[in-house]
């Protein structure tokens, strides 16, 4: 068998990722295979033969090797399992299950109901300070076809819309009529926090919460101190609350 | 087999600014964001543009650099608010091309000494047009002038500073110019499939102790190099749109190379006190006023713009939601890989099949770029955890300290006669899933077809790069500041401005605020 380059690596380690290493084992077998084939002359092969000898079905193959051992993918655009469900994790709370469907994260900081009758449900990163706490009601926001819907039908007043998605364009054409936003992912500097601060619509990133359902009424704490490029940068906790409202 | 003519001090330079974007590209991923999205697939339209750009940049730069070098392409770049600017320029065009060559290496598919002479001239390439670019401040990069971004001369930041309206917290203006802004930051990741690069900011330039200056550009607004846009954009006026920034109590300390900014303290928009409004195009000659004969002007531009912007957000989201993966996917790794498109626009050798096509080279990749390793071998390569990464266990690489290079260096063996081989090729033919573009272009001179656009841009010749005023740069102007030439120079500049046409080159800054402070 034909030797690569990368054989004689002296400080090669294994890579984290078990796909990434499995992906890596088997390309790097193809290849091997694919130089012995035409003849081991690298200078021929590396920006000529291969590129007709190297091809997608090549990975398609070792993409089926890996599925048929019983792996699926995780994922992180809907297109994906939507396209090829039999690829990928199952995907919840984006349809008819949304009545049942909350964000569980493990490291949510709960609290019995307070005087007020609110009831912390988690922590996150506040983008603005602003001078008063904000109460809306939680509606999860988490496929196209809900902000399709949303669009069609439009927003309904006071939705705290709650988002696992820190970019700027799955909400793309009703984030403007949000009172607020709790996003379980990102930083303020992701897409949705410079959006939300643009638009002046408090939000909580890198929330971590936990039994807050569809149709709940939630208070934010965003007359919290904004979270801080140095916070982030020193590992420094800065927090603001989320309570789910009894009363 | 390569030739011999390459050298040592070649290969010192390349592997100098190989490490120097190997560094910056550490710390931008690391500090900057998540960049993720529920709708495109980010990681994986990533790495199939990292293939794109390794397998076609050298091939596309040398066709530009065929028809207008490096460092007058940088020279333009001063006059224009146009994607040859950060991100582009200051990290994409190495970053995106050495990304590509990292993965290669891991794959096993190439060794670092392959496609040398490729590799050579990109970096070289790059280096030329910051430097040019840069040339006001003398760096090569924002990172290595301390995250800083002035590039423009006195004579533009002064009209800048002059025409720029006052606006505070509550008026029409200040919240006019609010919206639009919120609003085309919104557009500009959905143009973009969810990445930052139809936005820029540079500066900041000081405008008193307590101001300073932001130049905001939004960039591939309307009809023009993306299919996508086609139609849904047909209502947007301008392609690219500058706005300029007072900021007042805010200290910009950090603008990266990425065109983003950080503020001490946070940017909020009660610290907006003042804003202008301009477009540009590679037809434009520089930077044209855009409803700056008064506030109210300005106040219903802004409004009207918003609501443009709008619909055509709302008609692309629609456009897009009911996409293919595959097409998402190609329109994101486009959108990356051609990040560096208006270089050739300049140039005036543009074409839809270079900029607008997947290489079938890095198409034999996709059916790799499943969510869950595309985004594993993506952050890999971006915090230096895969294989090739590895340094001996003494290493302490920059700003992690830990045993990692983020890109391998050329190996100097190649100078005692180790192999190597020079090129990726040349352009092979690429294809697309998306509608065919719609040769429709919105440009300052008019919506025109691209042999139109290209054969304009190949006749221009802007005054700045005019052999009579090219290098009449900053240290000249000190110094002759007051004759007929650099009066000469100052009027051209100052042509369209509201308060500073005919002035000429002995104005400071305490004058342009008294001329301001004499129209309040």
């Amino acid at each position: 068998m034909a030797k690569l380059y990368i054989d004689n690596d002296k400080y090669a380690e294994p890579n984290a990722s078990v796909v990434v290493d499995a992906y890596h084992g088997a390309i790097h077998d193809l290849i091997r295979r694919k130089l012995e084939s035409a003849g081991g002359d690298w200078a021929s092969f590396v920006f000529d033969k291969s590129y007709d000898l190297i091809t997608s079905k090549d990975f398609e193959a070792i993409e089926k090797k890996l599925l048929g051992t019983g792996h699926r993918f995780d994922w992180s655009a809907m297109i994906s399992v939507r396209e090829r469900p039999e690829a990928y994790k199952p995907a919840t709370g984006l349809g008819d299950d949304i009545k049942n469907f909350s964000f569980e994260h493990p490291e949510a900081v709960v609290a019995p109901p307070d005087a007020q009758g609110r009831e912390q449900r988690g922590v996150g990163d506040n983008v603005v300070k602003y001078p008063k706490n904000l109460v809306g009601i939680a509606r999860y926001i988490r496929s196209s076809e809900r902000v399709l819907e949303l669009l069609t039908t439009g927003v309904p007043v006071e939705t705290v819309a709650i988002i696992d998605d820190s970019g700027g364009t799955l909400t793309a054409p009703i984030l403007e009529e949000f009172k607020g936003v709790i996003c379980a992912g990102g930083t303020v500097r992701s897409h949705l926090g410079i959006l939300t601060r643009e638009y002046g619509i408090p939000c909580l990133m890198n929330a971590k919460v936990s039994g807050i359902k569809e149709g709940d009424r939630v208070e934010i704490e965003c007359t919290a101190n904004a979270k801080t490029a140095e916070a982030y940068q020193t590992g420094v906790e800065m927090t603001a609350k989320v309570w789910r409202l009894t009363k | 087999m390569g030739s011999n003519r390459i050298t040592y001090a070649q290969l010192l330079e390349t592997n100098n600014l190989i490490q120097m974007s190997a560094d910056e590209t550490y710390w931008l991923c690391v500090t900057r964001t998540v960049q993720e999205s529920k709708l495109f697939p980010v990681p994986a339209y990533m790495m199939l543009s990292y293939m794109m750009s390794y397998y076609r940049y050298p091939s596309l730069l040398r066709k530009i650099e065929s028809r207008m070098l490096a460092e007058e392409i940088g020279d333009r770049a001063r006059n224009a608010g146009i994607k040859i600017q950060n991100p582009s320029m200051g990290w994409a065009l190495p970053g995106f091309y050495l990304l590509g060559r990292e993965w290669l290496i891991t794959l096993g598919l190439i060794r670092p000494q392959d496609a040398l002479q490729d590799l050579i001239y990109v970096m070289d390439f790059w280096k030329r047009f910051q430097l040019s670019w840069h040339r006001n401040n003398g760096h090569i990069t924002n990172k290595e002038f301390g995250h800083r971004g002035q590039f423009l001369p006195e004579r533009r930041v002064q009209i800048f500073h002059a025409d720029m309206y006052d606006c505070s917290q509550g008026d029409e203006l200040h919240e006019a110019a609010q919206n639009f802004m919120a609003a085309a930051s919104q557009y500009g990741f959905l143009i973009s499939c969810e990445s930052r690069i139809s936005l820029h900011n540079s500066g900041p330039y000081k405008l008193a102790d307590d101001r300073e200056m932001i130049v905001r550009d939004f960039m591939d607004l309307s009809e023009s190099d993306f299919p996508w846009l086609d139609g849904v954009a047909a209502d947007v006026p301008y392609n690219n749109l500058t706005v300029t920034m007072a900021v007042k109590d805010c200290h910009v300390y950090l603008v990266d190379d990425w065109g983003s900014f950080e503020s001490k303290p946070a940017f909020t928009a009660d610290k907006l006190t003042g804003v202008g409004l301009y477009t540009s195009d590679t037809l434009s000659d520089g930077y044209v006023p855009v409803a700056m004969g008064s506030r109210e002007e300005l106040t219903a531009c802004f409004r009207s713009l918003t609501e443009k912007i709008k619909d055509a957000n709302n008609k692309l989201w629609r456009r897009v939601a009911g996409w293919s993966r595959d097409q998402m996917i190609d329109a994101g790794a486009i959108t990356y890989f051609s990040i560096i498109k208006d270089l050739a626009h300049v140039a005036g050798v543009y074409d839809v099949n270079d900029w607008m096509m997947v290489d079938e080279r890095a198409e034999r990749f996709r059916p790799l770029f499943n969510d869950e390793y595309s985004r594993d071998a993506l952050v890999g390569l971006c915090i230096g955890t895969h294989t090739s990464h590895r340094l001996s266990e003494y290493t302490m690489m920059q700003h992690s300290n830990a045993p990692q290079r983020l890109y391998s260096l050329i190996p100097y063996s190649v100078l005692q006669g180790d192999d190597y081989t020079p090129s990726s090729g040349p352009i092979y033919p690429g294809a697309s899933h998306l509608p065919a573009k719609v040769d429709r272009y919105n440009t300052t001179c008019g919506v025109i077809k691209l042999e139109e656009y290209n054969r304009l841009a190949r006749e221009m010749r802007p005054p700045t790069v005019d052999p009579k005023y090219r290098y009449l740069c900053e240290t000249w102007v000190k110094y002759h500041a007051g004759e007929p030439l650099a009066d000469e120079l100052y009027k051209l500049e100052q042509a369209n401005s509201r308060l500073l046409k005919g002035k000429g080159s002995m104005l400071k800054r305490v004058d342009i605020e008294k001329l301001r402070a004499s129209l309040r």
